[in-house]
């Protein structure tokens, strides 16, 4: 049970900052609120009372999206549900409804955000490899002398460890900012113990744009989530495709390695064993969101069923 | 308690109240507002049971503190139609059979609600998916499925609005598809589960768990949690004026832990106070001593010399042994052409029927004592409280209130005697309303089970002998255990007529969680190795499964394993009724997946890739034609 | 895609109806009330199954009333008859029997004083959906009338009914005996999709055979199959309480996975009745049974499609992908060891 001896809602950037820069130690941001109320209970942190809850959901800052310079603005107020249904999202970010139907359901979609997602840097958040491969940054802001100060940081940057960031005390995420990605195909991969509302045991991503001619890779995008303490973004795959003629076989020469990116402490093995095929899957599936198959591979399961 | 003050529009009415800043959206509807029809089922976002809308978006009520939804307009179940109506898509529900124990109903009848809202064409993969944050555990989702596609047609007007009326007389009442009496309370939310109920001065209950598997218990002390304001009373096994035992089979287990703790969340105390908050923080005063024991969590181990003792009645930690005994395996064995052998596993399982345990008690004026709750066995439960109790049998009345689900689970006394004696000891109404997380660690499991399998047969597929070896963990108390190993071993080696079998059965105490009666009562355990099994001996002989099965099937007439003469027996038609229906391919059973032509016909469902929404408004073209 | 494998696999099944290795009872008491309306009270009903509409379908066949205007008095220790436990497969075979030996008993009285106020044999007398006649005459008027005559003539037609069902313990030695009365069988098949890069499993069809004895509500019982089937194949593959020295890892329902409308195949129910000769009604049961063969028919189908044999549940991708990579081991030092 999650209780507190206030509640706050403020409704502009200032009046958020000012509370948060005020409140006593112990005190924690709200957006949508589905983590934290899960998390306040029998089996995790148990009942909890916080000094004050501050619910940045009202901030008007916080709303909404530009797009501006091949970049997108998400305010942190962005929820994941928008990714499915604002169709200029979805333009600019191919991948996100992809990862959005993957994400919880649709009633956790209405209220959980992006950033939200990203500041409590599970290495299982769906959300994160995204805005990896989407070179994205981060956008605080804290108060300092009554005037709000801005700073970015990559996301990359951003995550330090499993639930660790480099926020510091006082400071709020503002924004998510991500290339625009308009144009490419995208794709995002999930297994889990089922299909719906379920923690991602592995999740990829991936965004495609070929040659003029639809025969080389232009650039590519891979990252992956749930395999490490934080989720890792394949620079060395993506670099390798770049170029290369659109064939299974360079998918295959480029994910090679790949398992060895898995540094998880738990299902360890069968991690591993998934990723390979996982990032395969990921560029096929994103390159036929692009319009354009991949030749098929050339080893059945079924052929060696038998033998 | 820190409070604030809300000002929304529920179901189209102004509401002002004051809640307290703890209040989850839920809560203020169920508790400020008796909306009860908003159910909390996991209060953890992952049912669905509390969905509702707010300013038109469908949410879980159990993730938005009540202080958030503060100037929204909020409409629940109760909301949907006008009184005494029912809106298609409930309509749809009563007329396909979608309720069954009801309790996830009214959160699918709104997330259904929000699916066609958002899209009144939904096809059939968008509806599953929309679907997709609901749990239902009892209908398996497919007549919910139909309610929701027949409700959207009805409302588009590609069928009658008739379509959505029950069935007819006809020549006679059996056999026919009769809409369900209870649908309509049901889809309304107008059902009042345990959990829903108030009476007048009715205090709340918290019970202190266990937090160790294994111990003795040195001391209690309640002086401080007692003398708490607010706090009516706190109950102990000290409490029990009679002879305290329960259980289905052997009355091995306490009220609340009599002297030893034999499982993390078994109760060792209870509070009844005002409200729950009160009796949450009672819990923390309560001062338990512990010495820890040595514990032992598997059955194996439990069984062999020298393991801790969990129940002194019980030296060798065997709640039950079943054994069955036909014929002679060693000339069955010696007789076939094949012997294989293999080890089979099977989990704990949870019931998890969404409404969570919850019961009402009071002492009426004429001093019986009423216990309200959805048991599954009022009549035994009636027996063994009595006694517990001490009073004359007629001077204990149970009331089994609806059932959100119950799966065996609900068989277990596991919560009536405190609120029994709560009751009696206040003098006042209690209820106790399980969380999840509580309803998880503190009742029964299907048994786990290993199982040691050895079967022998003629190169024809007959089967000559099996030997059946079951060891159960039967967890800290014995609850159904006894039952399960019975029903396991009876059933153990599946309807096949066999000359020679030896089966064994054993129930196990240990200091896990314990296990009790759920759907099957062991033979699920029992039939799984069976069923492997017999596919594993088929695909060695090169036999068609059916075909291994038909030849050792029992027909009318044959003996069981047991030595019971058999009457009409149907499997044969079964057997062909499956087959035929399934359009089966025949062959050996030997991995015959890439090979066989009866795939992917009539009858399945395409594989579930989600984002059908996706595909559909992005039309046939890729990114590249949009770009 | 080529990495996604099919296979179909069936397993059969068997169940005993009721209480086992022991004799079952279970008592009801009826009335034909005013109106042409019944009260039906019985220890023990509903936790979901339905059987609240199977009781009032079957005291409205037995008393010619509709089903609609029975009230199911119910699950009260101080005021109704025992009826035991909600439990073993036993709702239909034991309540509905004992509600149909109840309202035969309440029929008998009613009948006999429309059978004299006609002045006809009461074996000619018929009742069906709120109408009773005499057959092959043209006498017949409303239940509302025939409860007012016979209330007129004294008589409050009401009737109670016991049903037993006779098993036997088991020998403690050899465990001879013959634990029920009643026995059902069934058949499942299952046609699965395995992803070999994952080692996910999807259940794309089950197609269930299920004894009945007798659908006395079709639809109901098809519910049952499919509930039985998907809490089957949540065993089968996903659900799996843990717990680490006494202590369980699996708190909630975001550790405990239970199948979602995700995860469900499509359900082919078929009916098989075969009538139950030691009781009245002729129904058997399906709450339990429906549960049993799913989970053994989707292990084979697995096995079918990616001969990998899971021996242990529940099949989840880790333990089918763990399948797949030994098995690809043993073929390969196969091979090596055949050339």
């Amino acid at each position: 049970m999650l209780n507190c001896d206030q509640y706050l809602m403020p409704e502009t950037l200032e009046e958020a900052l000012a509370q948060w820069a005020g409140a006593p130690e112990g005190s924690r941001l709200l957006a949508g609120g589905t983590d934290i109320l899960p998390w306040a209970r029998e089996g995790r942190a148990g009942h909890v009372h916080l000094p004050v809850i501050i619910d940045i959901s009202r901030v008007k800052e916080l709303r909404g999206y530009d797009v501006a310079d091949g970049r997108v603005r998400l305010g942190a107020n962005v929820v994941f549900q928008q990714f499915l249904t604002d169709d200029e999202l979805r333009h600019h970010l191919p991948c996100m409804p992809h990862c959005s139907i993957w994400f919880a359901d649709d009633q956790i979609r209405e209220q959980a955000t992006l950033a939200g997602n990203i500041v409590n840097a599970s290495p299982a958040a769906d959300g994160v490899p995204p805005v990896f491969a989407m070179n994205g940054t981060v956008e605080i802001a804290r108060l300092e002398g009554g005037s709000i100060v801005r700073r970015s940081v990559s996301s990359r940057d951003f995550i330090t460890g499993p639930g660790r960031t480099i926020l510091e005390a006082g400071e709020i995420v503002t924004a998510v900012t991500c290339d625009s990605m308009a144009g490419y195909g995208g794709a995002f991969e999930k297994v889990g113990q089922r299909r719906s509302l379920v923690i991602s045991v592995v999740c990829a991503v991936c965004l495609v744009k070929l040659s003029a001619d639809d025969k080389t890779f232009a650039d590519v995008r891979l990252s992956l989530g749930g395999i490490s303490p934080v989720p890792v973004r394949l620079d060395a795959a993506e670099a390798s495709l770049k170029g290369q003629p659109v064939s299974r076989e360079s998918v295959l020469a480029a994910v090679k390695t790949a398992g060895d990116l898995v540094r998880s402490r738990t299902r360890r093995e069968y991690r591993g064993e998934v990723v390979r095929g996982f990032i395969e899957r990921a560029i096929e599936d994103a390159l036929a969101d692009y319009g354009v198959a991949l030749s098929p591979p050339e080893m059945k399961e079924a052929a060696l069923a038998n033998t | 308690m820190p409070t604030l003050d809300m000002e929304v529009t529920v179901n189209g009415r102004d509401v002002k109240r004051r809640a307290t800043t703890q209040m989850r959206l839920l809560d203020f509807l169920r508790n400020e507002l008796n909306l009860t029809g908003t159910k909390e089922g996991c209060g953890a976002g992952e049912c669905g049971t509390c969905s509702v809308f707010v300013d038109g978006k469908l949410v879980k009520s159990c993730l938005m503190p009540a202080a958030k939804a503060n100037g929204a307009e909020i409409e629940t179940v109760e909301g949907l139609a006008k009184r005494g109506e029912l809106t298609y898509l409930q309509r749809a529900f009563h007329k396909t059979g979608a309720s069954q124990c009801g309790y996830c109903i009214p959160g699918m009848v709104m997330a259904a609600t929000g699916a066609l809202r958002e899209n009144p064409h939904a096809g059939f993969d968008e509806i599953k998916e929309r679907l997709g944050g609901n749990i239902c555990r009892c209908t398996g989702y497919s007549k919910i499925f139909e309610a929701v596609e027949l409700a959207r047609d009805a409302m588009n007007g590609s069928l009658p609005t008739t379509a959505l009326e029950g069935p007819g007389a006809g020549d006679s009442f059996i056999g026919n598809n009769v809409r369900r009496l209870d649908a309509p309370s049901k889809v309304t939310g107008a059902l009042k589960y345990a959990g829903d109920m108030v009476m007048p001065g009715m205090l709340h209950m918290q019970v202190l768990r266990s937090p160790v598997a294994y111990a003795l218990i040195k001391s209690i002390d309640i002086s401080e949690a007692e003398a708490m304001p607010g706090v009516e009373c706190v109950i102990t096994a000290d409490d029990v004026p009679g002879e305290d035992g329960f259980g289905v089979f052997v009355h091995d287990q306490p009220i609340m832990a009599r002297g030893r703790v034999r499982y993390v969340g078994e109760a060792v105390a209870a509070v009844a106070a005002e409200d729950v908050e009160t009796a949450m923080a009672a819990l923390g005063k309560i001062k338990v001593e512990y010495e820890n024991l040595p514990a032992v969590f598997d059955p194996e181990v439990a069984m062999a010399p020298g393991a801790p003792v969990l129940h002194d009645y019980a030296p060798g930690n065997i709640v039950k042994h079943i054994p069955i005994r036909k014929g002679d395996v060693e000339e069955g064995f010696a007789e076939a052409d094949l012997v294989v052998e293999e080890d089979y596993g099977t989990q704990a399982v949870e019931h998890a029927y969404l409404e969570p345990e919850a019961g009402l008690a009071y002492v009426d004026p004429d001093g019986v004592v009423t216990v309200v709750s959805p048991s599954q066995n009022i009549t035994h439960h009636r027996h063994m409280l009595a006694k517990i109790i001490d009073q004359p049998i007629n001077k204990v009345r149970f009331i089994m209130s609806p059932v959100g689900g119950g799966f065996g689970g609900k068989e277990d006394m596991i919560y009536q005697g405190m609120l029994a004696l709560a009751a009696m000891k206040s003098g006042q109404p209690v209820r106790l309303v399980f969380t999840r997380e509580e309803s998880i660690v503190s009742t029964a499991k299907r048994h786990p089970a290993r199982i040691t399998y050895k079967m022998g047969l003629k190169n024809d597929g007959r089967i000559t002998a099996v030997e059946f070896r079951m060891v159960a963990d039967g967890g800290a108390y014995g609850l159904s255990t006894e039952g399960v190993m019975r029903k396991a071993a009876i059933l153990s080696c599946g309807p096949y007529d066999i000359a020679n079998v030896k089966i064994d059965t054993y129930g196990v105490y240990t200091n896990n969680t314990p296990s009790g009666a759920f759907r099957t009562f062991g033979a699920m355990q029992a039939q799984f190795a069976t069923e492997s099994h017999l596919d594993i001996c088929a695909g060695k002989l090169g036999l068609d499964p059916f075909e291994i099965r038909r030849i050792n099937m029992m027909r009318s007439g044959a003996l069981t394993h047991t030595k019971q003469k058999l009457g009409s027996v149907s499997l044969g038609l079964a057997l062909d009724a499956a087959e035929k229906a399934s359009n089966w391919e025949s062959g050996p059973a030997d991995v015959r997946g890439s090979s066989r032509s009866d795939l992917g016909k009539a009858g399945n469902r395409e594989p579930c890739t989600l984002g059908s929404r996706i595909r559909a408004s992005d039309g046939a073209g890729g990114k590249k034609d949009v770009a | 895609m080529s990495s996604k494998c099919r296979g179909r696999g069936m397993a059969a099944s068997w169940y005993g109806i009721a209480r086992t290795a022991t004799i079952d009872r279970a008592g009801a008491w009826a009335e034909i009330d005013d109106g042409g309306t019944a009260k039906i009270v019985t220890g023990v009903t509903e936790i979901g199954e339905g059987i609240l509409t199977v009781l009032a379908q079957i005291a409205a066949e037995e008393l010619g009333v509709r089903p609609e205007d029975v009230t199911i008095g119910d699950n009260d220790t101080a005021r109704s008859p025992e009826a035991a436990h909600a439990g073993a497969t036993r709702q239909t075979y034991m309540i509905g029997n004992s509600v149909a030996l109840a309202c035969r008993d309440a029929r008998v009285r009613l009948d006999s004083e429309i059978a004299d106020h006609w002045g006809v044999d009461a074996g000619s007398l018929k009742a069906f959906n709120g109408e009773i006649w005499a057959e092959k005459t043209n006498l017949k008027m409303t239940m509302e009338e025939a409860v007012d005559i016979c209330k007129k003539r004294g008589v409050v037609p009401v009737g109670s009914g016991s049903f037993t069902a006779h098993g036997t313990g088991l020998d403690p030695e050899d465990g001879s005996g013959s634990p029920w009365q009643a026995y059902v069988y069934g058949c499942q098949v299952a046609e699965v999709e395995v992803d070999t890069v994952t080692g996910e499993v999807q259940v794309l069809g089950i197609w269930a055979a299920h004894d009945v004895g007798r659908a006395i509500n079709p639809r109901g019982v098809e519910g049952q199959i499919e509930g039985g089937v998907v809490q089957g194949l949540g065993q089968a593959l996903m659900e799996d309480y843990k717990l680490e020295d006494g202590h369980t890892t699996t708190h909630g329902f975001a550790k405990y996975i239970l199948p979602t409308s995700l995860d469900v195949p499509q359900i082919n129910s078929i009916l098989i009745e075969d009538p139950d000769p030691l009781s009245p009604l002729g129904a058997k049961g399906i709450g339990e049974p429906s549960l049993v063969p799913t989970a053994p028919a989707i292990m084979n189908a697995i096995y079918d499609a990616i001969g990998v044999r899971i021996t242990s549940l529940p099949a989840t991708p880790e333990k089918i992908l763990a399948g797949l990579v030994a098995k690809r081991e043993r073929q390969g030092t196969r091979r090596h060891a055949a050339e």
